[in-house]
């Protein structure tokens, strides 16, 4: 369970100060996937990076499965999976490689962990890639690296910072499919995204931020009749009142 | 303990597929080697032979004794030039001219005045110059004494002070010269061989955007740290085992016995140079890994940590200088190991205090720099110059 507990967070520098997060409180349950929308610069990275522990808040607090971030960072970080927003590959290092070296970060060693390894290559239907070095990989490539990386340890809690972007067809189904496994099998999955059948289809909650706020939450159905539209993406705009969400 | 092995495992491998950075690494002790011997071989040329020197004379027929005299000490007419240094004499170009009336100002005892020309800003001149003027004025002091002591004059009325010069200096530390520059040598190869796998373990690591994703993991910042400074200062130690171990190779090549010179680099002198070398490998990382962590791009990280990493390894040049030396360089990193090396080279016996004390403050500073990196590494301004 992640919870955000009224998060405020200014970047201060000489010229100007920038809010961006303005007391943002919202709980994203185990077993259900909720989504994080908003539009770009509401607030969401740097919401999640402070649920890594990266970014310190200035006041508020995030837990993950109870725990405080700024407390025991690394106690926090060993029940995430985390996709960020940035990510790169090391590039002269196979896939396998790559995802064995995350692995035994997260203390996994031996026959479990060769285990693991493999079983996440054939769930994320990425074989082929295994023994190849990353260095000419393409972007969807990349990406299913990095996602096999945040969950060859079976994260409890999973936080994914647009994981489908630049994935095809078949990769976002793939994924999709894999989160909802997770789901069943009663992980917290965080996530966020601008593409909204995805989050429709997919998420049990959404929770809507806006200037650092929380503008709304609730499931998809639960927001469209907040807003009174029939599709999200409308009542998206509505809620956050602007039309500025549609560009993203 | 798991989570390090791993870490250090991917920054090995990640170094040693990196084959450029890798050559880079150890290019300075393949050419070092190399370059000890060709400088060598040039100064014990200079030392001991007397190459030939080739002059273009005017009027060499008016003094066929002095010719003799000049021929006696290998310098020769252009003339006589072979083929394939032609070209060199004739640029360098010195001229001897002697005068129509040699013979009949010999004969009454007039002043003679030779002339020679020549660049004497030229360097390699210099000494051909300068044997030139010998033979010319030991010809000419010849003659002098002869008409003295014909006229009954003791020739030793012209030397009431005579200077007698006596070297103390041992055979073996005519070899200081080669053990400097080896000296120094090491002191670069321990700053300087380390530092692309160290750039590119940080701050090509920020740029491709993977430190971010390990700053995320539910690792801490020392045991990051700590791998890469131990990659990049083995890299370094391995260049100079490579370094020492060419280096008495090549110096089997080298005839040092012509300048009355050993060196030779035994086992003992082998674990002494690497144990005063081995925690200055791991300061250079640290100081390299500490810098090129916070700067802001990979270009960035090289062109300061290149620049603030030749400061340190101008020490020893700094110390060849330096005449009298305060105490504190016995015991300061880097200058520590300078003054001790000297020592090592030089065959005196080494002083353990001094090694111990030199090592204890060069660890003391590295664990240091470490841990002001370890925490620097979890505050926000790292990570907010990710983005």
């Amino acid at each position: 369970m992640i919870e955000v507990n009224n998060l405020h967070k200014s970047f201060v520098s000489k010229k100007n100060t920038v809010k961006a997060l303005d007391g943002l409180s919202f709980t994203a349950k185990d077993g259900e996937i909720t989504g994080i929308l908003g539009p770009n610069g509401a607030g969401k990275t740097t919401c999640l990076r402070t649920l890594y522990g990266l970014l310190k808040a200035d006041e508020g607090f995030a837990t993950i499965d109870g725990i405080k971030v700024t407390e025991q960072p690394l106690e926090a970080r060993k029940r995430l999976g985390i996709f960020p927003d940035k990510f790169g590959l090391y590039e002269r290092l196979t896939a396998y490689e790559q995802v064995d070296y995350f692995a035994s970060i997260h203390g996994m060693q031996g026959a479990n962990k060769h285990a693991a390894i493999e079983q996440i290559f054939k769930d994320l239907e990425m074989g082929e890639l295994a023994h190849r070095r990353t260095a000419g990989f393409s972007q969807g490539q990349r990406m299913k690296v990095t996602l096999a990386q945040a969950l060859v340890h079976q994260p409890k809690n999973f936080v994914l910072d647009e994981p489908t972007r630049g994935l095809d067809v078949m990769s976002t189904r793939i994924l999709r499919n894999h989160l909802a496994k997770f789901k069943e099998k009663g992980h917290c999955i965080l996530f966020s995204s601008h593409v909204m059948q995805e989050v429709a289809a997919l998420c049990d909650r959404v929770i809507i931020v806006s200037g650092g706020k929380l503008a709304a939450q609730g499931t998809p159905q639960e927001l469209c009749d907040l807003a009174g539209e029939k599709l999200l993406e409308d009542a998206f705009v509505k809620l956050i009142g602007s039309d500025e969400g549609v560009a993203a | 303990m798991m989570q390090l092995k791993a870490l250090m495992v991917k920054e090995f491998k990640e170094a040693f597929r990196d084959k450029r950075a890798l050559m880079v690494a150890m290019s300075m002790a393949l050419m070092m080697p190399v370059m000890i011997m060709v400088m060598l071989k040039v100064a014990i040329k200079e030392a001991v032979d007397n190459p030939a020197v080739y002059v273009k004379y005017t009027g060499e027929q008016h003094a066929p004794k002095l010719i003799k005299a000049l021929k006696d000490e290998n310098i020769l007419s252009f003339a006589d030039v072979p083929e394939d240094e032609e070209r060199n004499w004739n640029e360098r170009n010195i001229e001897l001219t002697i005068p129509d009336s040699f013979n009949e100002d010999m004969a009454n005892g007039m002043p003679i005045e030779l002339v020679m020309r020549a660049d004497y800003n030229e360097k390699s001149l210099s000494t051909p110059i300068r044997r030139i003027k010998d033979v010319v004025r030991a010809h000419s002091l010849t003659i002098g004494y002869k008409r003295l002591l014909v006229r009954g004059v003791d020739i030793k009325l012209l030397q009431p002070i005579k200077l007698v010069e006596q070297d103390t200096s041992l055979p073996s530390s005519n070899a200081v010269m080669i053990s400097l520059i080896l000296g120094v040598y090491l002191m670069m190869a321990a700053f300087m061989s380390g530092l692309s796998i160290a750039i590119d373990s940080s701050a090509g690591e920020r740029e491709r955007n993977v430190l971010e994703m390990l700053l995320c993991q539910p690792i801490s910042t020392l045991k990051i740290v700590l791998a890469k400074l131990t990659c990049a200062s083995s890299i370094s130690i391995i260049s100079i085992i490579l370094m020492l171990v060419l280096t008495s190779v090549a110096m089997n090549f080298v005839d040092l016995t012509k300048i009355g010179a050993t060196f030779n680099i035994n086992v003992a002198t082998f674990a002494t140079l690497l144990l005063l070398l081995i925690p200055v490998c791991f300061l250079a990382a640290s100081l390299q890994l500490f810098f090129s962590f916070q700067a802001k791009s990979f270009k960035e990280a090289q062109s300061t940590v290149t620049m603030l990493i030749a400061v340190p390894s101008m020490i020893p040049i700094a110390l060849m200088i330096m005449d009298d030396k305060p105490a504190w360089v016995n015991w300061m990193p880097i200058s520590g190991q300078s003054m001790l090396m000297e020592d090592v080279f030089k065959g005196l016996p080494v002083d353990w205090n001094a090694l111990l004390f030199t090592s204890a403050a060069t660890i003391a500073v590295t664990a240091g720099i470490v841990l002001t990196l370890a925490k620097k590494l979890t505050s926000e301004k790292v990570v907010m110059s990710l983005s």
